[in-house]
């Protein structure tokens, strides 16, 4: 079976530089054989976290719309490749919006104790995260990380690698990049391969 | 004129800790003479997130018709702006996240547009209290939402050294906030201390 690769796409902004450059990383996983999937999180239906810490006591979210149908794919998923631009020093409200939702895992992981991931497991799951950010700063990215690693670490991805470009607005778009649009296929590319491998062991 | 506090309970979760924790420093603000708060839950408040559209940069207004109508003016109007949230997977909740984004239009305004967000009158008169609460332990559980709250109120024209802030981690299940040793006299030192630097900075 091929190594599945699901991207998930976190702007509000159709095509813009952060989903391009999702694009370019999975059609690099393509060509490496993954079967790939991309999940535009603003065509979902899901709210935020209500907080209610329910799913302490079962393990499952009382709320059943698409963010639990998108953590049962991420769950069955080789590579997953999570996209968002960087609004406000973070990543977008979507994006926010449906990690905060990983609750009912954490609560799995850490509460109930049902859910386990060992290490063997962890090192053939790989997460990487992709963003741009209007700002050159070199801190711009820094808001995102813990949140990201949060997402990986509860969903038993390793935190793999990043695909990021900032001074967006400087380089008028990502197009005009020198090398983040090869970096993202390139790394779609290696990513499978790696996975690949580690099938063989 | 009575002083205008604006208050924003980011938690999903209505009554829980951070939200405690923001009553305790309302209730101090509103011991004092001629402050007037206003509290809201952004739960309940139908402010969506930011589109990417960039509509405000030429605008200098949302294309979106929802809350934020109504808390864009009371932003601009109030004199100690304070939110709350919960830290959910060690940032802000998707909810305060929404509010903080929406503040582009400020950001357009300010940046793009070269245009005041206060009169100049009121510059460097407005001051700002983050109030967070984590259930986990250790103090980098913050560091990841600190620097979109100073983002919201770089743009809304409260500086950098006019926010305060309130942090309390290691509070998980609601109620944990009222076992905590210092947190409650924390925060109403913190809603007297604003409202008397607010009071001495209007010269009233």
């Amino acid at each position: 079976m091929a190594v599945t690769a699901l991207g998930i796409s976190g702007s509000p902004h159709r095509h813009g530089n952060t989903e391009t450059l999702l694009d370019r990383f999975l059609e690099g996983a393509k060509v490496a054989g993954a079967s790939v999937e991309k999940m535009v999180l603003k065509d979902l239906h899901y709210s935020p976290c209500r907080g209610c810490n329910a799913c302490h006591k079962t393990g499952e979210c009382i709320v059943n719309d698409d963010a639990i149908v998108l953590y049962e794919n991420i769950m069955t998923s080789d590579c997953i490749a999570v996209a968002s631009p960087i609004y406000t020093m973070g990543i977008t409200a979507e994006l926010k919006g449906f990690i905060d939702r990983q609750q009912y895992l954490w609560a799995r992981k850490f509460i109930l104790k049902t859910l386990y991931f060992s290490d063997n497991h962890i090192k053939r799951h790989k997460g990487i995260f992709i963003s741009t950010a209007g700002l050159g700063w070199d801190n711009v990215f820094d808001g995102a990380f813990p949140v990201i690693t949060a997402l990986f670490n509860t969903t038993g991805f390793e935190y793999y690698d990043n695909v990021i470009a900032n001074d967006m607005d400087r380089y008028g778009g990502i197009k005009n990049h020198p090398t983040a649009l090869a970096d993202a296929y390139g790394k779609g590319q290696k990513v499978v391969r790696v996975l690949e491998k580690l099938r063989a062991i | 004129m009575p002083t205008k506090v604006l208050a924003f309970a980011g938690s999903p979760r209505r009554g829980g800790n951070s939200e405690t924790l923001l009553d305790w420093v309302l209730a101090a603000m509103t011991k004092e003479p001629h402050v007037v708060v206003e509290k809201v839950a952004l739960t309940d408040a139908n402010i969506n997130p930011c589109r990417g559209c960039n509509a405000c940069e030429k605008l200098n207004k949302c294309v979106q018709r929802d809350g934020m109508d109504t808390y864009h003016d009371k932003i601009i109007e109030a004199d100690v702006i304070v939110l709350s949230s919960p830290i959910f997977c060690m940032g802000l909740a998707a909810q305060v996240k929404a509010l903080v984004d929406r503040a582009q239009v400020f950001r357009s305004r300010k940046y793009v547009l070269k245009l005041p967000i206060v009169p100049p009158e009121r510059k460097g008169k407005r001051l700002g209290i983050f109030l967070a609460t984590a259930g986990q332990n250790g103090d980098h559980v913050f560091a990841a939402a600190i620097p979109s709250v100073k983002c919201f109120y770089h743009v809304i024209d409260i500086r950098d050294a006019d926010i305060s802030y309130l942090m309390i981690n290691n509070v998980d299940e609601k109620g944990a906030i009222e076992r905590h040793p210092t947190a409650t006299v924390d925060a109403e030192n913190l809603g007297k201390d604003v409202i008397a630097e607010l009071k001495k900075r209007l010269a009233l």
